[in-house]
């Protein structure tokens, strides 16, 4: 039966330059000194080291947990002890390190305990996907992606198709070639486990027509079975996971979307493989097959290396010549990338090590202008068209390249490699697409930032208003006691009928004697006439008890009265001070540290701020002073005027001697002031800590909160991460609380 | 008005805020025309002209329009001026007038003359408006000469050719024409031609600034003599 | 080990902008043959002296502009615009018509706008509009090809120097000059029937005299440019089928009026234009779609141009009008991406 293959657009045809690493079989690679394993080898959450420095551990031993549900965890490729678990260069393409635990190998090479799961197929389908989990099997073609994820599959999905890729298209690597050649029935079983848990309606193997070896050791392991190898014609990047499926089934994977959302699954070669030791052996994933070839190394070939070799050694046994070598690219030279430091390990990932001389992969031309020649729209395998996202990302037009769908490119490096200005076109697209990362992140972080503010101006407004709220009724509260009083006043006034001291008596409210005295004025006044009243309806009404009533309005009367001539001195003592006080300015009115506040003083505005108020009075007595001077001057200059001098020399004394002492009192009352502000200060500081420390344990809730959202409750770790929720809540909370104290206080 | 004011108006209508350099207003008629001194300067002048006396006559209504319909007013005295000078032509300078057809009332569409009106003599004095007016028209005027030198003497090789239309007969011999048969370069004389060499002048414009300024920020920069010593032998390397 | 970073791909097609601007000049070869063979040694030196010319505006441009000299004129660009403008004026082009060609072409067509890549219309085709519409006369007279009738010899290599270098009277070559065959049948087409039929020029063994080769010659040319890859087959099956099919149909309607769709697809810059100018990247479509939409237009503008213009050639001004909508065919036809159910159109949501 000949299946129909549907052609991807666009693709290139690199110099293959496979042969070179399949002179031979694959090759064991030697067990180095010093293992180097980074807790991240896939995509998702780094492994959690479960070992301490000083343990000794044995072959297949877990060493890192996974931690998180898109993790697996790590195993010990040989048995030894770990010396180490620090940050040590990584198979990063941006150079940075990672957290690796270091195992000192001793060279026995001791297996832990480990068994086969006999007879799999009576086993429940989530016991072996746990298996395929444990085994710490992560996507062997490149990305690295947990493959027990992949294969954990809603039970309403329906799979039409799983697909093995054994394309292999990138130049120079031969990792699964050589691996079916060699090992083709370990392959296929492990593809059977697959088509076991996800049951698809038909499995295919993609494989290229360039291995025909390959494609006949496939043919011959899948004989008596329902699997079917489809060959494909050779092109780059037909062993792409979406172009893949395109050839194979016609069916396109949505941009953004998964390959289980259009029924299929797609696997690479090494994890079947992996699975298989895994399942019929108990084996976890301890290493893989890495091509290492390049020109620049002698015995090129397949290697079977176990994972966290550091690269030198790998090459050391290969018989690299350094010094010959332009670059060294972990990867095929297609989408591979180039390391700088050889003591980077392998990882579950690493396919290829190629080690190419100068001659073979010279350094890059010099760019030159794009000429729009459309080369790159020609080979473009996603449909996209390169030069228009180059001009886009060239000048930073970022939405024009998300809208040319720059986020669609898989990076396979194709128009790169046909342009003939020698333009770096993924290098753009890649600063691009981390330019848009960097940009929604950014706008991320300014939503939550706004929504914190937004929290926060609520919280303040809230407050506010209830103080306002406190303040008002106080406020309310206070006018009617003033309003009683008032009508109190009123009714007095017109009993008294002396509408002149009204005025007067609002307007030494600040004098507390007065306001004191006349509202017992008032309330005698009443009481009085309260009385007479009384008075009035008994002798209407020919009370027996009269006299008695008379002699208390007599009482009564005399002491209205009493308390009227009270106030009435009061009042007239007061009135005396204040024109004493404008008439002869602050000559004297005394004022001394121990008394401010000088409400009388006539001179200034009506302010509350007692420094605005001696700072003033201090000027004030500072022009007397001054003014006095002069007059003393001019009556020296023109004595004939017959000026008593001697007076206005007093004059001028005492005038200079109140300037100075209200200075002094100015001064004084400044330096209390900073004090008592050093001191609201100091008082302020613990509150603000306080308000960060809140701030920030609410922003840690509200993560915990949404990645618990984000997770859904069929996760492991959503017990663990509601924990840490509900901590973090608390602790808000608190802190919350300890602010407010604070801010009471 | 000050002195100063009259220099700064001056130099803005003539360089610095030059209608046709600066603006790039009124290219329609700059384009269209300018194929010949006699064309530019007769347009060049008529516009002129239009500039300075609407640019009077604004100033002194300006206290008496209201805002929303000042631009219709405005119009309407330009095309009042335009209309002047474009019977004055017909009378005086007939052949010129037939030559310069449609562009000579299309100087209302100048976008250079109500600009004048609406940004400067609205909002100054009389005086000041007709200095403005003058000097901008000057500008624009300048500008289209130079622009018609360089296309008569690409295009046909000549220069001061049919003067007489816009002199009189005194102008007769004053042609000058450059090279013996010269096969004529239609493209200078053809309105791309003069979309080219209007870059090239604007080009100009901006290259002689930026020398300007940087004189000037040279001068600026010179050293206070004596507070130094100066190296006069040898190298330093 | 090197410290050099370099990041994926790592290998390139052993393919630059200069090899692909060398193939495009070998592929006018051919047509550069034919037209020595046919009307004297001029376009050949017309070719050289046009190329130095070119190399020298650019060069000076490039230093004025501070960008790197040699290693922009390495790129062959400037060469070629200077190629093609050359094989499309006369070869008794006077050497001041060229340079002032050439000069425009480099200098405002091309440099002025940015360089290479950056110009939003066809330098070439820039410098050639301009002689047209500046020097009709100069522009628009060939020597008779050395097939025509009663013409046994054309032009000897001093010959063709003195006509281009000025040493030789102009009305003396006016003399020997003659009007093409898009030129002849649209002077008496539609009002001088016997003089059509019986114009000399006008009966070639497929089109017109000399003209058939010439254009023969730029297919083979335009054909070694597709096996190379150089050029995809979209622009010129596109811009001849658009000649074909409009001149089918008028030629159908009235064939006193209107030529063959054979003579206009073998008359005058048809096939130069075709393979050759349209075809230049910098100011084409990109995407198959629009290289096609772009090509058709192109075809029946020069058509239509013929036609009904006023120059008897039109593959100048059909292509720089094109020009002119290449963006936005660009923007409209833009392929669908992988993973998506519609095309994208337009620049931005």
């Amino acid at each position: 039966m000949s299946r129909r293959i549907w052609d991807i657009p666009g693709g290139i045809h690199p110099a293959e330059n496979k042969q070179q690493s399949l002179q031979s079989g694959i090759i064991a690679a030697n067990i180095p000194t010093e293992l180097i394993i980074p807790i991240q080898q896939h995509i998702g959450a780094p492994g959690k080291p479960c070992v301490e420095v000083g343990d000794n551990v044995l072959k297949g031993q877990v060493i890192a947990g996974a931690n998180g549900f898109v993790s697996v965890p790590t195993h010990a490729p040989t048995s030894g002890e770990v010396t180490a678990i620090e940050s040590r260069p990584v198979q990063h393409p941006s150079q940075i390190d990672g957290l690796c635990i270091v195992i000192k190998t001793d060279g026995d090479d001791q297996w832990v305990n480990h068994s086969a799961i006999n007879d799999y197929q009576s086993q429940e389908r989530s016991y072996i996907i746990d298996a395929i989990r444990q085994a710490g099997i992560a996507g062997m073609g490149g990305a690295g992606f947990p493959s027990a994820i992949k294969l954990g599959i809603r039970p309403d999905t329906k799979i039409e198709q799983l697909l093995l890729n054994s394309a292999e298209c990138e130049p120079y690597i031969t990792a699964d070639d050589s691996l079916i050649q060699e090992r083709a029935d370990e392959v296929i079983a492990g593809l059977k486990i697959m088509q076991w848990l996800v049951q698809p309606q038909e499995t295919l193997i993609g494989i290229e027509d360039n291995k025909p070896n390959a494609i006949a050791a496939l043919k011959q392991a899948t004989a008596d079975s329902n699997i079917e190898v489809v060959v494909v014609p050779t092109k780059y990047p037909s062993g792409g996971e979406k172009q893949l499926i395109y050839l194979l089934t016609g069916k396109e994977v949505a941009s953004g979307g998964l390959p289980s959302d259009v029924g299929v699954i797609c696997q690479n070669t090494g994890t079947a493989y992996a699975i298989n030791r895994a399942i019929h052996y108990g084996e976890p994933l301890i290493s893989r097959i890495t091509t290492v070839t390049g020109d620049a190394i002698t015995n090129k070939g397949n290697y079977e290396v176990l994972l966290g070799t550091p690269v030198s050694t790998l090459l050391s046994q290969a018989d690299a010549k350094f010094d010959k070598t332009s670059r060294l690219i972990m990867g095929g030279p297609m989408m591979g990338f180039s390391i700088h430091n050889a003591a980077v390990p392998i990882v579950k990932v690493t396919n290829c090590l190629l080690a190419p001389t100068k001659k073979e992969i010279p350094e890059p031309d010099a760019e030159q202008a794009c000429i729009r020649c459309g080369s790159c729209t020609q080979v473009c395998p996603a449909g996209l068209l390169p030069q228009q996202l180059y001009w886009f990302s060239k000048s930073n037009e970022l939405e024009k390249a998300q809208h040319f769908n720059l986020a669609d490119c898989i990076e396979c490096g194709a128009c790169s490699f046909v342009c003939p200005s020698n333009i770096p076109l993924v290098q753009y697209y890649r600063f691009s697409k981390g330019q848009i990362r960097k940009q929604e992140a950014e706008t991320k972080k300014a939503d939550q930032a706004r929504e914190r503010f937004e929290f926060r101006q609520a919280r303040l407004e809230k407050e506010d208003r209830e103080k306002e709220e406190k303040r008002k009724a106080r406020a309310e509260a206070a006018a009617k006691k003033q309003a009683a009083k008032k009508a109190a006043t009123a009714e007095n006034t017109a009993a008294s009928e002396s509408g002149s001291t009204v005025s007067a008596g609002t307007e030494s409210t600040g004098n507390t004697a007065t306001t004191k005295l006349k509202s017992t004025w008032a309330s005698a006044t009443k009481r009085w006439k309260d009385a007479e009243k009384a008075l009035k309806v008994a002798e209407k009404n020919g009370n027996d008890h009269i006299d008695a009533l008379q002699k208390k309005v007599g009482q009564l009367k005399a002491k209205a009265d009493n308390a009227k001539s009270l106030y009435d001195e009061a009042k007239l003592a007061n009135a005396e001070n204040a024109d004493s006080s404008s008439s002869t300015s602050n000559l004297t009115t005394p004022i001394t540290p121990e008394q401010p506040i000088t409400p009388q003083q006539p001179a200034t505005p009506p302010t509350n701020d007692p420094m605005q108020v001696l700072k003033q009075a201090s000027a004030d007595d500072f022009n007397t002073w001054k003014a006095a001077q002069q007059k003393v001057q001019e009556a020296e200059a023109t004595p004939s005027d017959g000026v008593d001098i001697e007076l206005l020399r007093k004059v001028e004394a005492e005038a200079k001697e109140k300037s100075v002492a209200s200075k002094t009192a100015m001064k004084e009352a400044r330096a209390k002031e900073k004090e008592a502000m050093q001191a609201k200060k100091a008082v302020e500081d613990p509150t603000k800590q306080l308000k960060l420390d809140a701030a920030i344990t609410r922003t840690k809730a509200k993560k915990a909160l949404k990645a618990l959202e984000s997770l859904g409750e069929d996760h492991a770790s959503y017990g663990a991460l509601k924990t840490a929720y509900e901590k973090a809540h608390t602790a808000a909370e608190n802190a919350e609380l300890a602010l407010k104290a604070a801010e009471e206080a | 008005m000050s002195a100063v004011d009259s220099k700064k108006i001056i130099k803005d209508g003539l360089w610095n805020n030059n209608p046709v350099l600066v603006q790039i207003l009124g290219l329609c008629p700059l384009l269209a025309v300018s194929g010949s001194i006699v064309n530019s300067l007769a347009l060049g002048l008529a516009t002129a002209f239009v500039i300075t006396t609407s640019n009077i006559a604004v100033s002194l209504i300006r206290n008496y329009t209201t805002d929303t319909v000042r631009l219709p007013v405005f119009v309407m005295i330009i095309a009042s001026f335009t209309t002047c000078i474009e019977f004055l032509m017909n009378a005086f300078t007939y052949e010129l007038y037939l030559v310069l057809g449609i562009f000579i009332p299309l100087i209302v569409t100048n976008c250079a003359v109500l600009g004048r009106a609406d940004a400067f003599a609205s909002k100054n004095g009389v005086a000041a408006s007709a200095l403005d007016g003058l000097m901008t028209g000057l500008g624009f005027t300048a500008v289209i000469v130079t622009l018609g030198a360089l296309r008569e003497v690409l295009g046909q090789a000549t220069l001061f050719d049919n003067m007489h239309l816009l002199f009189g007969d005194i102008a007769q011999n004053w042609a000058i024409h450059l090279v013996d048969d010269y096969k004529g370069f239609l493209f200078a004389v053809l309105p791309p031609g003069a979309f080219v060499i209007m870059g090239f002048l604007l080009a100009l414009k901006n290259i002689i600034d930026k020398k300007l300024k940087e004189r000037a920020a040279a001068l600026l920069e010179k050293p206070a003599t004596g507070s130094r010593r100066v190296r006069t032998t040898g190298n330093i390397s | 080990m090197s410290v050099l970073h370099v990041t994926s791909p790592h290998v390139h097609r052993p393919f630059t902008m200069n090899a692909l601007m060398r193939h495009v000049i070998y592929a006018t070869i051919p047509g550069l043959i034919v037209l020595t063979v046919l009307f004297g040694w001029g376009t050949l030196i017309n070719v050289i002296f046009a190329s130095i010319v070119a190399i020298a505006a650019e060069a000076i441009v490039l230093k004025l502009r501070n960008r790197p000299t040699s290693f922009s004129i390495k790129d062959g660009s400037a060469i070629l615009t200077a190629v093609l403008l050359a094989l499309a004026i006369p070869p008794t082009a006077p050497w001041w018509l060229t340079i002032i060609g050439i000069v425009f072409a480099i200098v405002i067509a091309k440099q002025l706008y940015g360089g290479l890549g950056s110009n939003p219309f066809n330098p070439a085709m820039i410098g050639y509009v301009l002689l047209l519409i500046s020097f009709p006369l100069e522009m628009t007279t060939w020597v008779p090809a050395y097939t025509t009738e009663g013409i046994t010899s054309v032009p000897t290599f001093a010959q063709s120097f003195a006509m281009i270098f000025g040493s030789v009277d102009r009305d003396i070559i006016d003399g020997i000059t003659m009007a093409t065959p898009l030129d002849t049948f649209k002077t008496y087409a539609g009002n001088d029937l016997t003089k059509l039929q019986s114009a000399s020029v006008l009966q070639g063994n497929i089109a017109g005299v000399g003209w058939e080769w010439v254009n023969v010659a730029f297919l083979i040319g335009g054909i070694y440019l597709i096996a190379r890859k150089i050029i995809t087959w979209h622009i010129p099956v596109a811009v001849l089928s658009g000649v074909f099919l409009f001149a089918g149909i008028f030629h159908t309607l009235d064939p006193d009026s209107y030529a063959s769709p054979i003579f206009h697809l073998l008359s005058g810059g048809t096939m130069l234009g075709a393979f050759f100018i349209a075809t230049d990247p910098v100011t084409a479509a990109t995407s198959n779609k629009g290289k096609l939409i772009y090509g058709a237009l192109i075809g029946v503008l020069i058509y239509v141009i013929r036609a009904w213009g006023g120059y008897p050639d039109a593959v100048a001004f059909a292509v720089l009008l094109l020009n002119l909508c290449a963006p936005t065919i660009e923007y409209y036809t833009q392929p669908r991406a992988y993973g998506h159910k519609k095309a994208n159109s337009g620049i931005a949501k």
